[in-house]
């Protein structure tokens, strides 16, 4: 997983990303967000990398857990 | 199942009751049977065939006197691949052809949309085609007529197993008959029983059990349309209140119809025959002529034994291992676990391997059904989302297939059984110059016999219990070597050579590649393939010496040295 950054243009992503759930309500947020993640994932395709995303994603809400290198 | 159950159409064979030895003379002494199987259905009738076919005679005790349950249930109908080639091995291939129906295309619908499809001939090198639909009475039925007509087997019906104890070197069965109670002694015995084990509850066993909420109700339904002969499942179906429906045909033109229920469905109720009727009348319209055959409500569970092997008795199928229906991995798993333990069975009881072979049962067979089961919740949980977020990326991934290819590999109607590869079994050591895994079922490739007949690869195992050894390309090991060792392990190890080799053995060829292509070699490498008698990859060796070939042969058959 990367974690330095890799962007092209950190800020031009962030203001598309924000963009496009403009005029949504939050079931087309969340259907917007889910179709993005699965684009987004086959990309990276590697499950060892996905695995790591997904983790470091969900850290937040998971009690003490040790964290997976 | 308690369903209502209805029986348009299928003439099953009745088997009568014989009054065993043990009842004909009460008091005589009775020699210890080498192997009892408990149970006439799929495993327990492939295990006495394939036994049977090795020479070992079982005695088999089945509670019925008819095949299906209670004659009338079509229970699992896919028959894949390796299946079919295990039932070319044992000779009854040509009558399960001939009745099932072959198929090999697979469409999964959203709404009136194909979102994903698959033709799974592309990738075959067997003979056997990738799948045969075939009601499960049927594939019992031929395997009763072979094991009867190869005459090896004592095939018990209406004895009913009771009661079950095992000691260090046997156990004790003890059955009921319409002509009284009996018991017998077995070295082995092997629980074909299903999922409601007696042998599996005396002895204590746990399996883990877990209920799923969804419910499904099957509907066979006999009716002529003009539709293509492949397997459709809808994951939102318009005409079922956009849940999931299977369409699926089986032979006597009889199609299973398999329907998600709402979750809080009376199963009493959706199983009522007007009910299923109307249900089935929703799918195929107003014109078209139906029968209901059978109808059965079922709802998700599965359940894994801890070890396959305890003492003197094995775990086949569903005593073992119960999983949802998804990629129709019950009845085909089950076969694989007879075909597993059949040949290791036949060489402890002949004095060929050390008792410990038969551990190696569990060590390969576990690991298969825990992917199986692995693999049948994954598709559960994507046509039962559990929460509103699974829904979520449920519908975004239908959503995407409909536009991008990517997308159709994640919408999951079940992910169709294989040969499960027995990767890190002891018996099975490197493989190297060929691209197939150790442990991986070698498929049925069509070749060229050494009488010059064309036949499949199956046809060099059918006897003995035989390893098949092939050397590929051009080996540098001296003719004289290899005959002398060919003839010290015949009958159990066949030798044959293909292509440039000239070790004078008997003369295989590989006209279609379809070998090559089944190993994935590259035709020119010099490699001694290892084959044993389930037709997996025990070993692959480039050039290799005598004391390697031993070395090798020695391990795949649970030998140290």
């Amino acid at each position: 997983m990367k974690t330095n950054p890799n962007f092209t243009d950190h800020d031009a992503f962030y203001e598309q990303l924000l963009a496009a759930h403009e005029g949504l309500n939050e079931a087309q947020s969340a259907q917007l967000n889910a179709r993005l993640i699965l684009l987004l994932a086959n990309q990276i395709g590697e499950q060892a990398v996905l695995a790591e995303c997904v983790m470091a994603a969900r850290a937040p809400f998971v009690a003490s857990s040790p964290r997976q290198s | 199942m308690n369903a209502p159950m209805q029986t348009v159409g299928y003439q099953l064979p009745v088997y009568p009751f014989e009054l065993p030895p043990e009842l004909r003379e009460p008091g005589a002494a009775r020699p210890r049977y080498p192997v009892v199987i408990i149970g006439a259905g799929l495993c327990g009738l492939t295990a006495a065939c394939d036994l049977a076919a090795r020479g070992v005679r079982a005695v088999v005790l089945d509670d019925d006197d008819t095949i299906g349950v209670r004659g009338a249930s079509s229970r699992g109908i896919v028959y894949a691949q390796k299946t079919l080639e295990i039932m070319d091995r044992l000779g009854l291939y040509d009558q399960v052809r001939g009745k099932g129906v072959t198929w090999s295309v697979g469409k999964t619908l959203a709404g009136n949309d194909v979102v994903y499809e698959f033709d799974a001939s592309a990738q075959s090198a067997s003979r056997q085609p990738p799948f045969i639909n075939l009601q499960q009475f049927y594939l019992e039925w031929f395997l009763v007529d072979r094991i009867t007509e190869i005459g090896a087997t004592d095939l018990r019906w209406k004895n009913k197993v009771v009661d079950y104890e095992q000691f260090a070197d046997h156990a004790r069965v003890v059955v009921e008959t319409p002509a009284g109670n009996y018991s017998l002694e077995a070295d082995w015995v092997l629980d074909c029983s299903g999922v409601a084990s007696l042998v599996r509850d005396t002895l204590k066993l746990d399996t883990h059990p877990a209920r799923g909420i969804d419910r499904w109700c099957i509907s066979d339904v006999r009716f002529k349309a003009p539709l293509p002969i492949e397997r459709w499942t809808w994951v939102e179906a318009p005409f079922n209140d956009n849940r999931a429906v299977w369409q699926h045909l089986m032979a006597d033109d009889v199609w299973r119809l398999d329907f998600q229920m709402d979750p809080d469905c009376d199963p009493e109720h959706v199983s009522r025959l007007d009910v299923a009727a109307e249900r089935v009348r929703r799918q195929v319209g107003e014109n078209v002529e139906f029968e209901l055959v059978w109808v059965g409500p079922y709802s998700y569970r599965s359940q894994l034994l801890d070890q396959f092997r305890v003492g003197r008795t094995f775990f086949l199928g569903d005593s073992a291992h119960v999983m949802s229906p998804f990629g129709a991995r019950g009845g085909n798993s089950g076969i694989q676990d007879a075909d597993n333990l059949g040949w290791k069975l036949a060489l402890v009881l002949a004095g060929e391997a050390p008792e410990g072979l038969l551990d190696t049962y569990h060590a390969e067979r576990y690991p298969a059904a825990q992917f199986n089961i692995m693999t049948t919740r994954r598709t559960s949980r994507f046509l039962s989302p559990e929460s509103p977020q699974e829904k979520v990326f449920r519908d975004a991934a239908i959503s995407l297939a409909r536009e991008y290819s990517f997308a159709r590999n994640l919408v999951n109607t079940g992910r169709l059984s294989t040969a499960y590869t027995y990767a890190g079994s002891p018996l099975c050591g490197a493989a190297a110059g060929v691209t197939l895994a150790p442990g991986a079922a070698v498929q049925n490739a069509p070749i060229t016999l050494p009488d010059g007949k064309a036949g499949a690869l199956a046809d060099l195992f059918r006897h003995a219990s035989a390893f098949v050894g092939v050397w590929l390309g051009t080996p540098s090991i001296a003719a004289a070597e290899v005959i002398r060792w060919a003839n010290q392990s015949a009958p159990r190890l066949r030798l044959v050579q293909m292509g440039q080799a000239n070790l004078g053995l008997s003369r295989i060829a590989d006209r279609e590649g379809r070998l090559a292509k089944a190993l994935g070699w590259d035709g020119v490498t010099p490699v001694f393939v290892l084959m044993r008698p389930d037709m997996h990859l025990a070993a692959a060796l480039p050039d290799p010496g005598l004391a390697q070939l031993k070395r090798a042969y020695a391990r795949a058959r649970g030998i140290a040295l």
